[in-house]
């Protein structure tokens, strides 16, 4: 049951093949079974995702209209709110929160009748590549258990690629989408800023975060997608427009595809190879390869580490031992109420970005860094409109290599740049996303990225279906979890 | 010699809008419930929780900048401004601080009978804070109020004492109340004031280093603390003239503390908050069309100074009584419900501002809380015009209807057969005459031709009516008389 995609489990459950009970508990089963060693989940929700799994039965049973994502168990990143249930994000600070509100995304997956079976592991607010960040617990490489499975939403990449569940939601602000999935070797998708309400999405950098889908396929994907990219009016900057279908004719013939070169000549070797091979793939299925000028994206790292650290310096001042989550013991004042919870709730890298971002908004600091990382985000936004001229889709590599052993990256400059092809995205806005596209010599997936103009969804799931067919990298199960409980 | 001083203050007002939510969250606007009634997942600053722009608090900030003349900004937007308070639920306001809704802009206000201009810098949107309530050994926080919608009206640097200061404040209040932006009620915290203070030698054109004090919420304490800062100032000057200024005064910021009525110092300048502004990323800007800020300037209700001048012009009612009816809207609109029952508009306005605040003086209460309608008032002047009753009998009246505010004016007189006006001339003539016959001095100034005579005369045959008799009726018989008493000796 565990190979078929999360379209084929709705089917098989709306024709009657399937009850969605034992759907739930093959998965329940298997996150049982595997998730001890694999770290994907910090919470199941068993008697939940059963409850709902049971009323959908009797909802069939009745004849009644099933929703699109009807019986399909979905996982969600720990960021992401279920009223009622615990949102850690990966940190000491929250874990005693329990969400008082459900996410809006939450409320369209039920509405559609999805089964939220759990909640998975990330870096401590989002913040890492490597999920080696969550202060709760590591998170493995299905592919590869030495490794990592990249990050931040590291949890909901290894849990759909060892088919812990079929399809889950992450949480992209620099990558944390893509590059995770490009290192599980599945489907990730950023979409335009916007498309997807952030509400009840616990902030990292607000200009930049996106909720998007972590599936076995691009279809899968693009389902997730039709259904959370609503309009909501609690998130102001929600587009202003319907939500759309993306049917998934498979189309590559006609497309121009603009390739980078500035950025690809820094690659190793064999990813140089696998992506030219990928631009070969395009080409025979009818595409054509055009150079674009992106130059301004060498800058696109320093820009994004000013511009998402000032954000979330102020997004992660409200965690102050107040009003919930983590409140020292030690604390005697007020003062030290702030200053020991802090202490005592963040781990290294939130206090490193949070201390990043007070430094390049205060006072004598903010024009030659704040403001000026916003004057080349711009300049970006031009460069990219400007490469949209003569391409439909720019492609490159989702992430630097294949997946990296846990402990490795010890540097954190070196790990910032790890979302060197994933950023640039996130600073313009605009749809990415990552399919497999080869295993390294070591059997380590890679990931190719295709990136869109503004709300263009529709251009890009139909391109990124027919490269995952014709490449045929997505239909591989890492061994480890081929097997199928009975 | 003594120094010539010139203050030079600049004003910060904080005004609560009236709103029916907050100015980010669907939380209702409203004072004085329990703690922590009041309150969404926005107002506590839950993570995960983003703020929704309220456009009616938008629409009243653009009426308030149509009212005073400025320049409605058609873009504007907010920015997050960082500091660590408790009672902040998000360790950061939404204000805004590079694009303002509304720049420029005039109050006109009368300062001590003198009509004056005084320029506005800007107007800006941002929401209010939660407020920190201390108990024997715990602090509790209660953000009821956290995200309630204000507006800060920030003057220029160009009032020039105390009176000038709170002339302002009261006619920015009184704007406010004709648009029903605020409830302007002070009690509440709804309106409070900011003051930047500093002083120069008259005819030196450079600013000094100023003082802020933060927080009063009374025109008699922005009068009290701008006075006693601008003495406290040039004694400092005059004690340490061998410093330079900047060495004397030092930039700090004070908060008013309405107990003791002292400024407390908060911060000095070498403590100075650094808020970190940057834009807010989860707002768009607000853009405005010019339809919206021309509808909303074609629409604006009657303004104080409007509603002054019609007074004055149509009413004609004394200048200084109009400008004292029309600076608070409700004791206006209270006036106005009285015309539709008294046409006497100035005596209907001595009855209301004079007779009745009078005795109110010191009780409490106000015109507007006493009880006693202005329908009852009108009534009132309308039996003094038509002579029903006297003046005194009226005076007496006015006592028992604070007395008792439920009873009708009629009524009292019905009830109370000393107020029954004496308009026998037979029984009149006898007190005249008998005022007469006791009087032969005034008599006889009276023939010299002195005027006040008569009117002494009258005064006394009224107080021996013990106010009762018909004024007109005494006049008449005492006039009379005199004249025969002229024929007799004549």
């Amino acid at each position: 049951m565990h190979t078929l995609s999360a379209i084929d489990l709705r089917n098989k459950f709306i024709q009657g093949d399937l009850t969605a009970v034992e759907i739930t508990n093959h998965f329940l089963a298997r996150i049982d079974r595997y998730n001890q060693d694999l770290g994907a989940f910090l919470a199941v929700f068993h008697e939940r995702a059963l409850q709902k799994a049971k009323n959908l039965d009797e909802k069939r049973r009745k004849g009644e209209k099933l929703g699109k994502l009807a019986a399909i168990p979905i996982a969600l990143k720990d960021n992401i709110h279920v009223a009622g249930e615990i949102s850690t994000c990966g940190s000491q600070f929250l874990l005693n929160y329990r969400a008082p509100f459900d996410a809006t995304v939450t409320r369209l997956i039920e509405a559609e009748d999805g089964i939220i079976i759990g909640k998975t592991n990330m870096d401590e607010f989002a913040m890492g590549s490597s999920t080696e960040n969550s202060s709760i617990q590591k998170t493995f490489n299905p592919w590869n258990l030495k490794c990592s499975p990249g990050g931040s939403s590291g949890g909901s990449a290894a849990a759909v690629a060892a088919r812990l569940c079929p399809l889950a939601l992450g949480s992209d602000t620099g990558g944390s989408i893509r590059q995770p999935a490009s290192l599980c070797g599945i489907v990730g998708f950023k979409p335009t800023y916007g498309r997807v309400s952030r509400y009840g999405l616990v902030a990292y950098g607000s200009s930049l975060d996106q909720i998007g889908p972590l599936a076995t396929s691009t279809a899968d994907a693009a389902l997730l997608v039709e259904v959370i990219g609503q309009h909501c009016d609690k998130d102001s900057t929600s587009l202003p427009m319907p939500g759309e279908t993306y049917p998934l004719q498979e189309r590559v013939a006609g497309m121009r595809f603009g390739v980078p070169r500035q950025f690809i000549e820094g690659l190793a070797a064999d990813q140089q190879q696998i992506f030219n091979n990928s631009l070969e793939t395009l080409k025979s299925l009818g595409g054509t390869i055009v150079d674009v000028d992106l130059s301004s994206c060498k800058y696109a790292i320093a820009v994004y580490y000013i511009l998402a650290t000032a954000e979330a310096s102020t997004n992660l001042a409200r965690f102050d031992g107040i009003r919930y989550g983590k409140r020292s013991a030690r604390a005697k004042t007020l003062d030290e109420v702030y200053e020991l919870s802090k202490e005592e709730g963040f781990g290294p890298e939130v206090k490193r970005r949070i201390l990043l971002g007070t430094f390049v908004l205060s006072a004598g600091y903010q024009d030659a860094y704040y403001k000026k990382a916003q004057k080349v985000r711009t300049l970006l936004l031009q460069e990219f409109k400007k490469a949209f001229e003569k391409c439909h889709l720019v492609v490159s590599p989702a992430a630097v290599n294949g997946a990296f052993e846990i402990g490795a990256i010890k540097d954190p400059l070196q790990m910032y740049l790890e979302d060197i092809y994933t950023i640039p995205s996130n600073l313009v806005g605009i749809p990415a996303i990552s399919v497999p596209s080869a295993f390294t010599k070591d059997n380590k997936p890679v990931g190719l990225q295709f990136m869109g103009p503004q709300k263009q969804e529709a251009h890009i799931f139909p391109t990124a279906h027919a490269f995952e067919l014709a490449n045929g990298s997505s239909k591989k199960i890492p061994p480890l979890y081929q097997e199928n409980l009975a | 010699m003594t120094q010539q001083w010139e203050p030079v203050i600049g004003l910060e007002i904080h005004a609560e809008l009236n709103t029916k939510s907050k100015l980010f969250s669907v939380a209702p606007n409203r004072f004085g419930d329990e703690p922590n009634t009041n309150i969404t997942e926005v107002c506590t600053g839950q993570p995960g929780a983003l703020p929704v722009l309220n456009k009616e608090a938008v629409r009243k900030a653009v009426q308030f900048g149509c009212a005073i003349n400025a320049n409605v900004a058609k873009f504007s937007k907010f920015d997050r401004k960082s500091y660590f308070y408790p009672d902040s639920p998000r360790n950061f306001q939404i204000t805004q601080y590079e694009q303002p809704i509304v720049l420029g802009g005039t109050i006109i206000a009368e300062v001590e009978g003198v009509e004056k201009s005084f320029a506005v810098n800007r107007v800006h949107l941002e929401d209010d804070a939660g407020m920190l309530k201390h108990f024997t050994n715990f602090a509790g926080v209660d953000y009821n109020r956290a995200g309630v919608p204000l507006i800060e009206i920030v003057s220029e640097p160009c009032l020039h004492n105390a009176k000038e200061a709170v002339a302002y404040a009261m006619a920015v209040r009184a704007i406010l109340q004709y648009l029903d932006a605020s409830d302007c009620n002070m009690e509440e915290g709804s309106l409070r004031f900011d003051a930047n203070i500093s002083i120069r030698p008259k005819g030196e054109t450079g600013l000094r280093n100023k003082i802020e004090i933060k927080n009063m919420n009374s025109f008699s304490n922005l009068q009290l603390a701008i006075e006693a800062e601008i003495k406290r100032q040039a004694q400092e000057y005059t004690q340490k003239s061998h410093l330079p200024p900047n060495e004397v005064i030092k930039q700090a910021t004070f908060r008013w503390d309405p107990e003791s009525k002292q400024p407390v110092l908060m911060r000095t300048k070498e403590y100075a908050e650094d808020y970190r502004y940057f834009p807010e990323p989860d707002l768009v800007p607000i853009v405005l069309t010019d339809a919206y800020i021309n509808q909303i300037r074609a629409t604006l209700p009657e303004l104080p100074l409007q509603r002054l001048r019609r007074y004055i012009s149509q009413l004609s009612l004394a200048p200084d009584a109009a400008f004292f009816l029309t600076s608070d809207k409700l004791l206006a609109d209270y006036f106005e419900e009285g015309l539709k029952t008294c046409s006497n508009a100035r005596n209907l306005c001595n009855w209301i501002i004079v007779e009745f605040a009078g005795r109110l003086k010191d009780t409490g209460k106000t015109i507007l809380t006493c009880g006693i309608t202005p329908h009852q008032i009108a009534k009132l002047v309308n039996l003094i015009d038509k002579g029903t009753i006297t003046g005194r009998i009226a005076k007496s009246i006015a006592d028992d209807m604070l007395a008792d505010p439920t009873l009708d004016c009629e009524q009292i007189i019905a009830g109370n057969p000393d107020y029954q006006p004496v308009h026998d001339s037979a029984e009149i003539a006898q007190l005249v005459d008998q005022v007469l016959a006791s009087n032969p001095q005034s008599i006889a100034d009276f023939k010299a031709g002195r005027d006040r005579a008569f009117a002494f005369l009258v005064g006394q045959v009224m107080k021996l009516s013990r106010g009762k008799a018909s004024p007109a009726v005494v006049n008449d018989l005492l006039k009379e008389r005199l004249k025969a008493k002229g024929k007799d000796e004549g």
